[in-house]
């Protein structure tokens, strides 16, 4: 823990079940991240052009836009250029199509722990 | 006219040799009655001539009148009565005739040769033998005449002999006549026979023929699938109502059509189109049973060449099968499954997460017994998901859309993984879990990690349900520079020879009873074996009852540089 910055940066999880974004909210905040949750793609859209995460968390079946679609915009943003985003899917074929974009892919179920050791190791990159 | 006095002079009789006896008798009646007209015709001239006197002429003409009545009784007596005519008229030649002339001239004279003409119609009208009957009764009127002209003179005894010659003659002749018309009458009724049996055949063979050509006419008028039979140069030359009904083609444009009007006018895409070209024109060479998008329908197309008895080709059948509601099912059931993969998984996620979170004291101070049921609660959850995962990649093995992601791996990666995933498992049933890593295997091979930890988690899993006590051990072994090996031993109960064939087989455990006692669905060696056939590799099975099994998969080796990573 001593080794985390003073300041905690900024992440987003868009996820539809509440549960789990209730869970990776807490894997998150346990990794000193500042998180903003929000449970459908359009939010997540209006979001991501007023904030500048450090790093989303992204499920793939989320209602009104895809998380294909949030990924392409993400990465389409200058601005974002320094952004982490973490695939959490349950369908191991969409998470194959995404390995070269996304800079992790996770499948479902992934656990607390695992997420939150995952998030830590982040902020030394 | 002529017709219908012929018939009327032939007479019927069910005894053919009666009938022509009688017809016989017929002729000659007709023939005295003709010569005795002619003979009053005669009369008649002569007297007008004055050649002769009425006194003269008259006893001839008396004699013409009597026999022409005589003959014409006779005439309706054959006709009537049958034989009865022959005798009378046999009976009138030569006792009549007897008194017709002088004693002198019968028994010497030039009367004499008259017999003869009796004793021969007796063996034709009669019977054979008669012949002697009327020679006998020749040879008594001659001697009684002989008697009356020369008494005390010995009668004409060559003239005796000669009639019965003439009588053996005749009865032989007669008699071979008779034999002839027999055999004759014989070989035309077999023939009739023949020939009535081979129409019948024939009759028969051409009623069997259309009952066959009919009843193969409506069963292909009633089917439910599509056939569209194809001559040999690819043109529909039959196509039953249901060929129309399925392809919505009106029937007059499906007969005479090519395979390429075929294609075109049906509502097909591009691939659809391809399909249906190949299987109609290379019957045999494309894969049979194809489903083709045919509008709104699906329809599963085979087709076949058509042979004649002499094997050779007379064209092509194609049979169309509505697979529209078979498509749909397929279509749901990956529906279904794409949804219990995300619906199932995501609550399954949910509770592992506050399982864990529990544990890991995120809400507060924990004791070690709630630390302990938190570690049930995830070891039940990740079992449950196991589960999940297991009917998920069953289904789509059997779909054939698993795929493999091969990558180089660390031999030493697979093991510890494995050891991450299942020591706990062994562990909570007292049992070691052992494994071994040959120093010949290569530092880095390709292939799919996740599915090679997946296979030995399940062969373990399986091991760690049927064994109660005892260890547990995995090796990686290198074979030869082709083949590398996945072993797992146990100290279990073992499997009998007679049931190893079929541990492999989905939801399949040795003793249906074991399923409550051991639980799961049988689908872990299911998996095992496909994934392994998946790999190219091969899965055997050594074991004895009461000592253990041991599972071996065998997959092709494939070294990889340590770059490539």
């Amino acid at each position: 823990m001593n080794d985390m910055p003073m300041i905690s940066e900024l992440a987003m999880v868009v996820e539809d079940d509440e549960d789990l974004a209730a869970i990776f909210t807490e894997a998150l905040r346990k990794a000193n991240y500042q998180v903003e949750t929000v449970r459908d793609g359009l939010s997540a859209q209006r979001r991501i052009i007023q904030i500048e995460p450090h790093l989303v968390v992204l499920d793939m079946h989320i209602p009104y836009v895809s998380g294909g679609e949030i990924l392409q915009q993400i990465r389409a943003d200058v601005r974002l250029k320094r952004t982490t985003v973490v695939i959490a899917t349950a369908d191991a074929r969409m998470g194959e199509m995404y390995t070269d974009i996304a800079d992790f892919v996770l499948i479902k179920p992934i656990t607390f722990t695992q997420l939150r050791d995952l998030v830590n190791r982040l902020h030394r990159i | 006219m002529f017709e219908k006095f012929r018939s009327y002079l032939r007479v019927t009789s069910p005894d053919p040799e009666d009938a022509r006896r009688r017809n016989l008798l017929n002729i000659i009646v007709v023939g005295s009655f003709a010569s005795s007209v002619i003979g009053i015709l005669i009369l008649g001239f002569g007297l007008i001539a004055k050649q002769w006197t009425f006194s003269q002429a008259s006893f001839l003409l008396f004699f013409f009148v009597i026999f022409i009545c005589l003959v014409l009784i006779i005439f309706f007596i054959n006709r009537q009565w049958g034989n009865a005519a022959a005798y009378i008229f046999l009976a009138i030649l030569t006792v009549g005739y007897a008194f017709s002339d002088t004693a002198a001239n019968i028994s010497n004279g030039s009367s004499v040769f008259f017999f003869a003409f009796a004793i021969v119609l007796a063996s034709l009208l009669i019977h054979p033998l008669m012949s002697f009957a009327i020679a006998a009764i020749g040879c008594g009127i001659i001697a009684w005449a002989n008697n009356l002209a020369a008494p005390g003179t010995s009668p004409n005894f060559v003239v005796m002999i000669g009639f019965f010659m003439l009588a053996l003659v005749s009865w032989l002749a007669s008699r071979s006549l008779v034999q002839a018309l027999k055999d004759l009458r014989g070989i035309n009724a077999n023939l009739d026979h023949l020939v009535q049996e081979r129409t019948q055949e024939l009759a028969n063979s051409l009623t069997r023929e259309r009952i066959e050509a009919g009843r193969s006419h409506a069963i292909l008028e009633s089917i439910a699938d599509g056939v569209i039979v194809f001559d040999v140069n690819g043109s529909a030359i039959i196509a039953n109502p249901s060929s129309t009904r399925l392809l919505d083609l009106p029937n007059e444009k499906l007969v005479g059509a090519s395979v390429d009007d075929l294609s075109q006018s049906a509502p097909l895409d591009a691939e659809g189109r391809n399909v249906l070209t190949g299987l109609l024109t290379k019957p045999g060479e494309q894969p049979n049973n194809a489903h083709i998008a045919w509008g709104k329908k699906t329809l599963s197309v085979t087709s076949a060449l058509v042979n004649d008895s002499e094997k050779a080709n007379i064209g092509t059948v194609a049979v169309f099968r509505d697979y529209t509601q078979e498509a749909e099912v397929e279509r749901m059931k990956d529906t279904f499954l794409a949804i219990v993969s995300h619906e199932l998984r995501t609550p399954l996620n949910a509770i592992l997460g506050y399982a864990e979170m529990i544990k890991e004291a995120i809400y507060g101070p924990v004791n070690e017994k709630q630390v302990r049921a938190s570690d049930r609660i995830m070891t039940n959850s990740h079992r449950l998901l196991d589960i999940v995962s297991d009917l998920l990649d069953q289904g789509q093995m059997e779909a054939g859309k698993l795929a493999l992601h091969v990558r180089p791996f660390r031999p030493a990666d697979l093991i510890e993984n494995v050891h991450g995933v299942m020591d706990k498992i062994a562990e909570d049933k007292s049992l070691a879990l052992t494994s071994e890593l040959d120093p010949a295997m290569p530092k880095f091979i390709h292939g799919d990690i996740a599915r090679l930890q997946q296979i030995l988690v399940n062969l373990i899993n399986n091991a760690v349900k049927f064994t109660e006590k005892g260890s547990i051990h995995m090796s990686l072994k290198s074979k030869d520079a082709q083949t590398w090996l996945l072993e797992v031993n146990d100290t279990g109960i073992g499997i009998p020879e007679e049931e190893i064939s079929t541990i492999f087989e989905a939801f399949r455990q040795v003793d249906s009873t074991a399923t409550r006692k051991y639980g799961g669905f049988g689908l872990g060696l299911s998996i095992v074996k496909q994934l392994t056939e998946l790999m190219q590799g091969h899965v055997f099975v050594t074991s004895k009852l009461g000592e253990g099994s041991c599972f071996t998969v065998s997959l092709p080796m494939v070294m990889a540089e340590q770059g490539e990573h």
